[in-house]
């Protein structure tokens, strides 16, 4: 049986790059795009999960377990933000009755 | 170490796949569509729900309460993850990797005193 | 080290202590707290070590740094006396949320691996996002909230691609070893990667540390927070931001120096004139104080462009100078517009006859803050310019002077309000403490405008 980073080998390391920059894209133009509150979030974690795609494909390639390290401590800050982000966007709920980011506009010279 | 070449050609395995599965879903809804007998009146539309009228709108606002504990979960679940790399090197970190790691959960654990203790979690 | 540890240990005790039935005691329990905190971090000074496997190294650097933010968080506690009073049932959150960030801050300057800085970033950020929507019926509040957490977030997203291409290219997170890579790539096709990664760390930091171009979310969300905690954000987040990124350009990425320092350049240079000319057309006092620190973080990169000798230093003392001078402008509006509902100009009209102690901090911090000489703000920008003449960058500082003179205008504009027209209301209730913190804040500002020397050889 081959080893795990073997397997993963068998795809080129630029294949990893192409997907998980195409993800990260995607993430980014949701993020300026969409107007949803809780969907430009959602843009935002994958963007997250795109690096973590990332890091892990560098780690395997370079048999180097720290990537994979550091896709924990991503995840437990993402775990963390995604708690505090949710939280905002339920008071803002409450307040306006609505996510929508083009509804909050009182700050503006 | 030697690189596999993939050609266009390899991915035809999936492409086919694809089709096959988009394939069989238009033929059965279409089959269903056609063939199905249909028998519109007000009982027949209405959402099923056990038998019983339905009650209001599906779209309710929903209590605060299952949010908290919901988002009360997902740092708990979250911060699990770091015990699966201790789990498997139990025995090569020895007693400074297990006091460390009782150091981490007691500081989880005083987090989660402190959300029993503000109420958090009451039901009522 | 200890330090951190003890901060998290505090921040923790003072949660609990939150369940008293009085929050009396929470302030001068805070107090206490920073105090051991601050003396015990100088038990590291002169005694560079590193810990946890070399994630964090606790040099004179990181201690000296780690003294001005816990020391700035010490000055703005004092000004939260209108929370105690009105009882709010969040105030030892508040508090504990503070402290809980302060460690984030120091891991920010004390990093030896970019784990630990990213960990440091985030530390910090996810607790402003908090502290930012802190005030949860208020609608300028919750936007602030919502803005600061999705352009912050979108950063950090930024910033950790960047991070991966960094890993990818030089396969470690030690930031000697990543020097090590970057100071040898003649031979390797990995430089690319290695350059992009550096391009979005930099436009990452550059996004939390509010420089232009990435400063837009800067004035919408220091207007909406909390005055208490934009104090926080303007001096604290911005000393760490600062460090942090003075650490990673010079030990880091120096073998791609002549890649990334025309980028630098360019945004240092944007940040000066955006800041302060933004901060000239403001009529709000505290959205011109956001540009202002927009302003002031260019001063700070222009440090980050010149490394020398003289730099560190110059960091240094501009962060404490103008930490303390901000500290003392925010108490003053925190302390003013908690009476008076507003934070216009027009709101400070005639505070000179009504409370001649409010006014004369206020103008003391002005002054320092637009470096007039006697007040630590000029030795600050003396300096700076200082180290980057040195480094033969002698057109920046021109337009750094340049810039300098049209931020004269604008902080003169409060001082001539509050002496030139009439009183607009009532005298403004200011407590014994706080009171206290002004008189202490402006004689500091003339310590170290009359005695620089005593602050500038530290590292």
């Amino acid at each position: 049986m081959n080893e795990i980073p073997e397997v993963i080998r068998t795809i080129p390391l630029n294949y990893y790059l192409f997907l998980s920059t195409a993800l990260f894209v995607i993430g980014v133009t949701g993020v300026l795009l969409r107007r949803n509150a809780i969907i430009i979030f959602m843009c935002i974690e994958l963007m997250l999960n795109a690096v973590n795609l990332l890091l892990v494909s560098f780690s395997a390639y370079r048999s180097d377990p720290n990537g994979q390290v550091f896709v924990f401590f991503i995840m437990a800050v993402a775990a963390a933000e995604v708690c505090v982000g949710l939280a905002i966007i339920v008071m803002i709920y409450r307040n306006l009755q609505s996510t929508d980011v083009h509804l909050l506009n009182k700050l503006k010279w | 170490m030697e690189q596999a070449i993939y050609t266009p050609y390899d991915y035809l395995p999936i492409i086919v796949q694809f089709l096959a599965a988009a394939g069989f879903v238009a033929f059965a809804m279409g089959v269903t569509h056609l063939i199905g007998p249909k028998r519109h009146s007000k009982v027949k539309d209405e959402a099923w729900e056990c038998g019983i009228p339905t009650v209001g709108n599906a779209r309710t606002p929903i209590s605060y309460k299952y949010f908290m504990t919901a988002i009360l979960f997902v740092i708990f679940d979250i911060e699990i993850i770091f015990m699966y790399p201790w789990a498997v090197n139990f025995k090569v970190l020895g007693t400074e990797g297990f006091l460390q790691m009782i150091t981490f959960m007691g500081l989880l654990m005083a987090g989660f005193v402190y959300v029993i203790k503000k109420g958090i979690l009451k039901w009522e | 080290m200890t330090s951190i540890i003890l901060l998290s240990v505090f921040g923790i005790i003072n949660l609990f202590l939150g369940f008293l039935k009085s929050n009396k005691i929470l302030l001068p329990a805070v107090i206490i707290f920073l105090a051991i905190v601050f003396g015990v971090n100088f038990l590291d000074w002169n005694n560079p070590q590193s810990h946890f496997n070399n994630m964090l190294t606790i040099d004179n650097f990181a201690v000296a740094f780690s003294a001005v933010m816990v020391l700035s968080l010490a000055l703005i506690l004092p000004f939260s006396r209108s929370y105690i009073n009105s009882g709010n049932p969040h105030l030892a959150e508040f508090y504990s949320i503070l402290m809980f960030s302060l460690v984030g801050a120091i891991m920010m300057v004390s990093y030896e691996n970019i784990i630990m800085l990213f960990l440091g970033i985030e530390i910090l950020s996810i607790a402003m996002y908090v502290m930012a929507g802190s005030h949860k019926k208020e609608l300028r509040s919750n936007e602030a909230a919502l803005k600061y957490l999705l352009m912050g977030s979108f950063a950090t997203g930024i910033l950790l691609f960047g991070f991966a291409l960094i890993y990818g290219a030089s396969g470690s997170f030690n930031i000697a070893e990543i020097a090590s890579f970057s100071s040898n790539t003649t031979a390797t096709d990995l430089l690319p990667m290695m350059e992009i990664g550096v391009l979005l760390v930099l436009v990452g930091i550059c996004f939390k540390i509010g420089a232009a171009p990435f400063h837009f979310w800067t004035p919408d969300v220091y207007e909406g927070t909390p005055t208490l905690f934009t104090t926080y954000m303007s001096t604290v987040v911005k000393t760490a931001g600062i460090a942090a990124f003075y650490k990673l350009v010079w030990a880091v990425f120096p073998g791609l120096n002549e890649f990334w320092y025309p980028t630098l350049v360019a945004i240092t240079v944007l940040t000066l004139v955006i800041g302060n000319i933004g901060a000239a057309i403001q009529t709000s006092f505290k959205r011109m104080m956001a540009y202002s620190s927009i302003a002031h973080a260019g001063y700070l990169l222009i440090a980050l462009t010149s490394f020398n000798d003289y730099s560190e230093n110059a960091v240094l003392f501009y962060a404490l100078s103008y930490t303390v001078a901000t500290v003392a402008a925010f108490g003053v509006l925190k302390l003013v517009s908690d009476q008076r509902e507003g934070e216009t100009y027009e709101m400070f009209n005639g505070l000179g006859r009504t409370n001649p102690l409010l006014a004369f901090a206020m103008t003391v911090a002005m002054c320092s803050l637009a470096s007039i000489p006697l007040t630590g703000g000029f030795f600050a920008k003396f300096f700076i310019f200082g180290s980057a003449i040195e480094a033969g960058a002698v057109w920046l500082v021109v337009v750094a002077i340049l810039m300098s003179a049209v931020s004269i205008y604008y902080y003169f504009r409060v001082v001539m309000a509050m002496y030139m027209k009439e009183p607009v209301g009532e005298k403004v209730a200011v407590d014994g403490f706080a009171a206290f913190m002004l008189i202490f804040l402006s004689i500091f500002t003339f310590i170290m405008g009359i005695f620089p020397g005593w602050f500038n050889n530290w590292l």
